[in-house]
């Protein structure tokens, strides 16, 4: 409980509030408009925040992330655009609802739902980071290899057109992860005589290449796209009774968007679809699914957001992202000098709990800016892209650029930039190898201390029971395409 | 006889074209880098503790090659859950879109000589110019307007180094 107080203590210092309230807005902006994402703007925003006391440098981060995932509901509901991918699934009634008349109460259930799902995954986290964190205190270096080969497979069904794909940009992360100095023997890997690659290649540059960057190439495609606006005069929030109605939904779904954030590499969009699909599956109003359900919008909502929550809990308690967002997050923690796992919350507990407390003013700050600022953020949608985009660009260059005063690291951000387009054009989705590229060192070194250890049999590894139980979920999760299939069969022919 | 004829064209069926260039792309350099990890520095066993340096990289590659060779099958696959892995590749890569790549790895190249200053401009400038923004209402404020908001707030605000490049030598 001390540590509770301590760490919300550390949060009620002026600028750390501002910085929050700073991270929601811009999150809400960055959701609301289609293209930019939180990943992206969480990019950008790192090497600014060097200088930034942790606390208030990761917690503007974290209510970045949360209010990102609530803005992109914005313009799924009034344009039918979903700004984030999590709110591809609000569009599916949220616009239907605005199109009947009723902009504003779409909106409000939206942003009601996001926040009892944020606040749901939040109570969560308090209770199981901590638990999670005691277990893996217990863990050895073969342990948190097979942790860290489960982390690996399950970006197997992050978002992205093909499993195996992903699965090959997360070991292509983990290879461009050895490049530089071999901390163990001092010999140079793949540096080709470059001195700008002894220390290895910064995740920085390439995060931002691989979101900022690549999303611009992508958006020079449809430059003269025309959207059609829904006027929203503001955001109505709903009534007890219709709270009430959809109480079950709002709770089922925060449920499920917890349990999918706490899953590693499995993110918010999962979350949204699958919250979905529960919603029309539980309804007794199933044929009105697709033409404005109130529940269709609520469901996705509640599980993104949630989601969201639930995604910090792998990443704070056992280093391993639990999403694309918080895989940058945990780049920014590594980066201010802390190493994400369990000793974080042992050692430094006040920390995890002042990111709680930002993430709960973020989940509070986003209704209350929904509220005045819903008919604003409708319009940032309509900033003109031959002028954002340009802006963006420039931001990438000074980001990538003031990280180490380098611009080798600018040529690393177009370079990934150029590679993460062409990627995205052939299947391979890019968040998989940011995973990859940040959990490569853990995989690398708990692979060399457990070979060490075990006198290089790698069946020695199996003695552990938590490693043969990680090394199951991993062959479970790798196979899940085909038995999910074979069950779905066998469900339809009986 | 007709079994012969039709062997070429159920290859073509099995592989997808696009995936196996990819493919055979990514088999070239994985050849590449496993040649340069034989050219890693050797390091006495007692010193490396049986894990030399190559290892690690090596075990990757292997994984790696074993799922690309799926690749270029992998459409059949994809086919039969509803997935189309051309859409959105079937269609060349637009214009607007190459010359876009062109002029930003210009001003990238040319930033050293340029400056910090002069970059941000180019880029203001160059890209809507390139992209058909030709409302000089808009165009002029943000020219002007936003590389000031840019130097202000990061070279003199945040204290980020903006090389002077061009703008030295036009001092001196």
């Amino acid at each position: 409980m001390e540590d509770v107080a301590k760490g919300l203590g550390l949060l009620l210092e002026f600028e750390n509030i501002i910085l929050i309230l700073s991270g929601v807005l811009i999150g809400v902006l960055v959701g609301a408009l289609p293209g930019l994402s939180s990943p992206m703007a969480i990019a950008l925003l790192i090497p600014f925040t060097i200088s930034l006391d942790p606390v208030a440098a990761i917690s503007m981060m974290a209510a970045l992330y949360c209010a990102g995932t609530f803005g992109g509901s914005i313009t799924a509901i009034l344009i039918n655009a979903p700004g984030a991918p999590p709110a591809v699934a609000t569009a599916l009634d949220g616009y239907p609802m605005a199109k009947n008349g009723e902009p504003g109460r779409a909106l409000g259930l939206a942003a009601v739902s996001s926040v009892f799902g944020g606040v749901f995954s939040l109570i969560i986290f308090i209770f199981a980071a901590p638990l999670l964190a005691q277990l893996a205190l217990e863990f050895g270096p073969a342990e948190y290899f097979g942790l860290a080969v489960f982390a690996l497979s399950m970006l197997a069904s992050m978002s992205g057109k093909s499993s195996l794909r992903n699965l090959i940009s997360g070991l292509v992360g983990v290879l461009i992860g050895t490049i530089g100095i071999h901390l163990t023997t001092g010999v140079e890997r793949f540096t080709f005589g470059s001195p700008d690659l002894e220390e290895g290649i910064h995740f920085v540059p390439v995060l931002i290449g691989l979101f900022a960057v690549s999303e611009l190439f992508k958006q020079s495609e449809k430059l003269n796209a025309v959207v059609e606006r829904i006027q929203a005069k503001a955001l109505k929030l709903p009534s007890l009774l219709e709270l009430k109605k959809l109480k079950y939904t709002i709770l089922r779904s925060s449920g499920i968007g917890t349990f999918i954030g706490i899953l590693p590499a499995e993110g918010s969009t999962v979350a949204a679809i699958i919250g979905y699909n529960e919603a029309r599956r539980w309804s007794k109003n199933k044929d009105q699914f697709g033409k404005g359900s109130p529940e269709g919008i609520v469901g996705p909502e509640a599980a993104n957001n949630a989601a969201a929550g639930g995604a910090m809990v792998p990443t704070l308690a056992l280093g391993i992202p639990g999403s694309g967002s918080t895989a940058l997050i945990l780049a920014a923690l590594i980066m201010h000098g802390f190493r994400p796992g369990p000793y974080l919350i042992s050692e430094t507990p006040e920390f995890v709990y002042a990111i709680f407390g930002a993430m709960l003013i973020a989940n509070l700050g986003f209704l209350f800016i929904g509220l005045i600022g819903a008919k604003f953020f409708s319009l940032v949608a309509f900033i003109p892209k031959k002028l954002l985009w340009p802006a963006v660009f420039i931001f990438s260059m000074i980001g990538s650029y003031s990280f180490a005063s380098s611009m080798f690291d600018v040529w690393v951000m177009l370079a990934a930039g150029l590679v993460g387009y062409f990627m995205d054009r052939n299947g391979f989705s890019a968040a998989p190898l940011v995973m990859g590229l940040i959990l490569g060192k853990l995989v690398e070194e708990s692979f060399s201390q457990s070979m060490i250890i075990h006198d290089n049999n790698f069946f020695a590894l199996l003695e552990s029971p938590v490693v043969l139980l990680f090394f199951v979920l991993t062959f479970l999760s790798l196979s899940s395409p085909f038995w999910v299939k074979f069950f779905t069969k066998k469900a339809v022919s009986k | 006889m007709s079994t012969k004829k039709n062997a070429p064209s159920n290859l073509g069926a099995l592989l997808n074209k696009k995936d196996t260039i990819i493919a055979l792309l990514m088999i070239a350099l994985i050849g590449f880098l496993w040649f340069e990890t034989t050219k890693f520095e050797k390091v006495p066993d007692l010193f490396s503790n049986n894990i030399p340096p190559e290892m690690f990289p090596q075990i990757l590659l292997i994984i790696i090659l074993g799922m690309i060779l799926i690749i270029p099958f992998e459409h059949i696959f994809l086919k039969k859950n509803g997935k189309n892995i051309d859409a959105g590749r079937d269609k060349p890569i637009e214009k607007s879109t190459l010359g876009t790549m062109v002029i930003l790895s210009t001003i990238v190249a040319s930033s050293q000589i340029l400056g910090a200053a002069i970059t941000i401009i180019a880029i203001s400038i160059a890209l809507p110019l390139y992209w058909g923004e030709k409302r000089l209402k808009v165009l002029i404020p943000y020219i002007i307007g936003f590389p000031l908001f840019v130097i202000i707030l990061f070279n003199i605000v945040l204290g980020v180094h903006f090389e002077p490049g061009l703008l030295e030598l036009i001092k001196n």
